[in-house]
């Protein structure tokens, strides 16, 4: 007991010391000490480098590396920056955590890479971590997910507006009311919240008749979307629609709902217009998705990240977000076949 | 008359396994292999040995060295502990929960962080001492329910769950640094440093590893082992709470997946730095080089950016050679240590003047 004790005395003076040394020392946060050491003042840029000339290099960090969509974006940024010799281009893999993806925002302002191409996997948790990168004079480009704060750019797929089309879609084919059960994202989760906010809008204020009857968590994956609707197709008898908050949990929910024999009952929707949805549309077993250009989106951010490279812009020139919007297509039977072979992805 | 064998070379056998004692060695091949691997990383990359560089990278050790410290007395009793990130997640979100609606001070955030983590912690402890839960089993549990509680006191806005940025400035500058030091790395130093002292100096210490060598001898030599059990629990809760509050100081929110693996982490540091799942072996100042170790590997494999694929073949392959290390090592040791055992009792037998067989 008195060892104890004399540990808990001991643990108190030294925290004391630390603090009282910490006060007269004066601590400072990631994103105070990045500015002052990019020695800009605040983040911003005297002059920007020569984005076209001297030796560049720009990150790209998804939410996850073995998402289609990740694998379009890359492919589109890749084809972009191949048109420049001096420009380096890595991907990174946030494995779909917060932490990780601070983590590694971290590992890119401390190997001073000249622009970070980011999807936030959440909005508020990479904040922090993009001031301070914008603060160490790196633009940040946002990727369909944005990160809250201000910075250099966000080129997004408009999630709120896809929610918003697939309620007129899936409320015009129901003019007599109906049910509808939404697989949703992660919780928490920006674009999910998102698509949510649109869906669930227009569905109160414009289709009161329809009613949203249940709604479950896939996590963004095949399998658990699969389970999830094998669990509402038990559940209720009937079902009209069904959202899921992107293609590959609408596949999941397809084929329990083939396997069930009731293809015919409702409506399956997707959203982000990957080229299996795509083919899912073309065989009859989906109904319609939110299709987004990726590669062109993926081109987009590669193209403004050597815009703000050149021009030293960072969030210390901006009051706001730029935000470039890549126009949604609502992808149904009648129009799939427009989405050619090379817009696929 | 066949020559009897010289005392001396056995007492000095014996001696000397005394003295390279498993855990020594175990912790001198951890140091040799970090700084192996700190030698490669520095000569084929100029990034990494610099003062900052390696400051970041002793952060990316703190978090979960902190937990380290406490499930290391986890695994000496033979325990586990599964529900380490869980209970981070869950102190974290139900300040961030209070920040958002309460605006509580933040002397407040923090005593209710701890409170909320050492409370978990407590519920463990029981759950296993009292219910005779098998501690894999009743922390495997207590993660999901800890999760579950993440989602129940998570911030929503039209019952849609919405991560908050955390505004409050004390609670942020525990992400913070003095000229590059970050103070999550000051306590992780502190708290290793105590809980080195609990484990080694104080009769607590002797009866964690008592109840970890075997629990039974333990009982029967009037150690309380459910209560040992119980306190190395609430040990651990306690430094979940801690940690809580400075990762939501480096991130500034706190988010529905805050803290998802973080036990993994958690128990490779402790692993590598030499405890034994069976119970009875390791240190915390080996934890503290298991997690230096992890988060140096991390910090390489993230400067050369390997596919993730590889990232965790590398961080896999190391954990397994170390287990089969820790195996293969154990049972030369032990059989050592019965062969002078046998040459001791042998020359014993000679000396009182009967034949050896």
């Amino acid at each position: 007991m008195k060892k104890l004790l004399a540990i808990g005395l001991a643990a108190m003076m030294v925290a004391g010391t630390l603090a009282s040394s910490a006060f007269a020392l004066e601590i400072k946060t990631d994103a105070e000490v990045a500015a002052e050491e990019s020695g800009a003042g605040g983040g911003e840029k005297a002059v920007g480098k020569d984005a076209y000339g001297e030796d560049i290099r720009i990150a790209f960090l998804p939410n996850v590396i073995g998402d289609s969509c990740a694998f379009a974006w890359a492919a589109g940024m890749q084809k972009y920056l191949d048109n420049f010799s001096n420009v380096t281009f890595d991907v990174y893999d946030g494995k779909a955590s917060v932490d990780t993806e601070v983590q590694i925002m971290d590992e890119l302002i401390e190997q001073q890479y000249d622009a970070i191409i980011l999807q936030a996997t959440d909005a508020a948790g990479l904040a922090a971590a993009t001031d301070k990168a914008e603060a160490a004079g790196i633009p940040v480009i946002n990727c369909n997910l944005d990160a809250a704060t201000t910075h250099t750019c966000l080129v997004a797929a408009v999630d709120v507006e896809a929610g918003q089309l697939m309620a007129r879609q899936i409320g015009d084919s129901l003019p007599d009311g109906g049910k509808v059960v939404i697989i949703s994202a992660t919780p928490g989760a920006s674009k999910g919240e998102n698509i949510d906010t649109g869906f669930k809008g227009v569905m109160e204020e414009e289709y009161p008749d329809i009613e949203i009857i249940d709604e479950q968590t896939g996590e963004w994956l095949t399998e658990n979307a699969n389970t999830v609707m094998n669990d509402f197709l038990t559940k209720y008898d009937h079902i009209d629609a069904v959202l899921c908050h992107n293609d590959a949990m609408a596949e999941g929910a397809a084929e329990a709902v083939k396997a069930a024999g009731r293809l015919d009952e409702m409506q399956i929707w997707g959203c982000d217009g990957e080229s299996k949805m795509l083919d899912y549309i073309e065989e009859g077993l989906c109904t319609g998705t939110v299709y987004t250009n990726a590669d062109l989106q993926g081109q987009a951010c590669a193209q403004f990240a050597m815009y703000a490279i050149g021009s030293g812009i960072t969030a210390a020139n901006l009051e706001s977000t730029p935000i470039v919007k890549i126009a949604p297509i609502v992808v149904t039977a009648d129009n799939v076949g427009d989405i050619t072979e090379d817009m696929r992805w | 008359m066949d020559e009897s064998p010289s005392p001396v070379p056995v007492i000095t056998e014996v001696a000397l396994i005394m003295k390279l004692r498993q855990e020594s060695m175990r912790r001198l091949i951890s140091i040799i292999l970090l700084a192996v691997m700190m030698l490669i990383f520095s000569l084929t990359n100029s990034a990494f040995f610099t003062v900052s560089n390696l400051l970041k990278v002793l952060r990316e050790a703190s978090l979960s060295g902190i937990i380290a410290v406490g499930v290391t007395f986890v695994i000496i009793t033979a325990g586990i502990d599964l529900s380490t990130g869980a209970i981070v997640g869950f102190c974290g979100m139900v300040c961030a929960n209070l920040l958002y609606y309460y605006n509580l001070p933040w002397q407040e955030i923090f005593l209710i962080s701890i409170a909320v983590g050492t409370a978990c912690g407590i519920l463990n402890g029981f759950i296993v001492t009292k219910l005779r839960v098998p501690e894999f089993i009743a922390t495997l549990s207590t993660q999901y329910l800890y999760r579950s509680m993440v989602f129940v006191f998570a911030i929503r806005e039209n019952n849609v769950i919405t991560n908050k940025k955390i505004e409050s400035y004390p609670v942020l500058i525990l992400g913070g640094s003095i000229n590059g030091f970050y103070l999550v790395s000051m306590a992780f130093i502190l708290f290793a440093v105590i809980g080195q002292i609990l484990l080694k100096s104080t009769r607590f210490g002797t009866y964690v590893y008592a109840t970890g060598a075997n629990r039974k001898s333990a009982e029967l030599s009037g150690i309380n082992v459910d209560w040992v059990r119980w306190r190395v629990f609430i040990i651990t809760g306690f430094l979940c709470g801690i940690a809580a509050l400075f990762q939501m100081g480096r991130i500034g929110s706190v988010t529905t997946d805050m803290g998802t693996g973080l036990e993994f982490d958690v128990i490779a540091a402790v692993v590598v730095g030499g405890c034994a799942f069976s119970g009875g072996r390791g240190d915390v100042f080996g934890s503290v080089i298991g997690a230096i170790f992890m988060a140096v590997l991390q910090n390489g494999i993230l400067k050369y950016n390997f596919p993730t694929a590889v990232q965790l073949i590398m961080k896999g392959v190391v954990i397994v050679i170390m287990v089969i290390f820790d195996s293969i090592y154990n049972q030369y040791v032990q059989k050592k240590i019965q062969q002078a055992v046998q040459n001791e009792d042998a020359v014993q037998i000679r000396k009182g003047g009967a034949e050896v067989v």
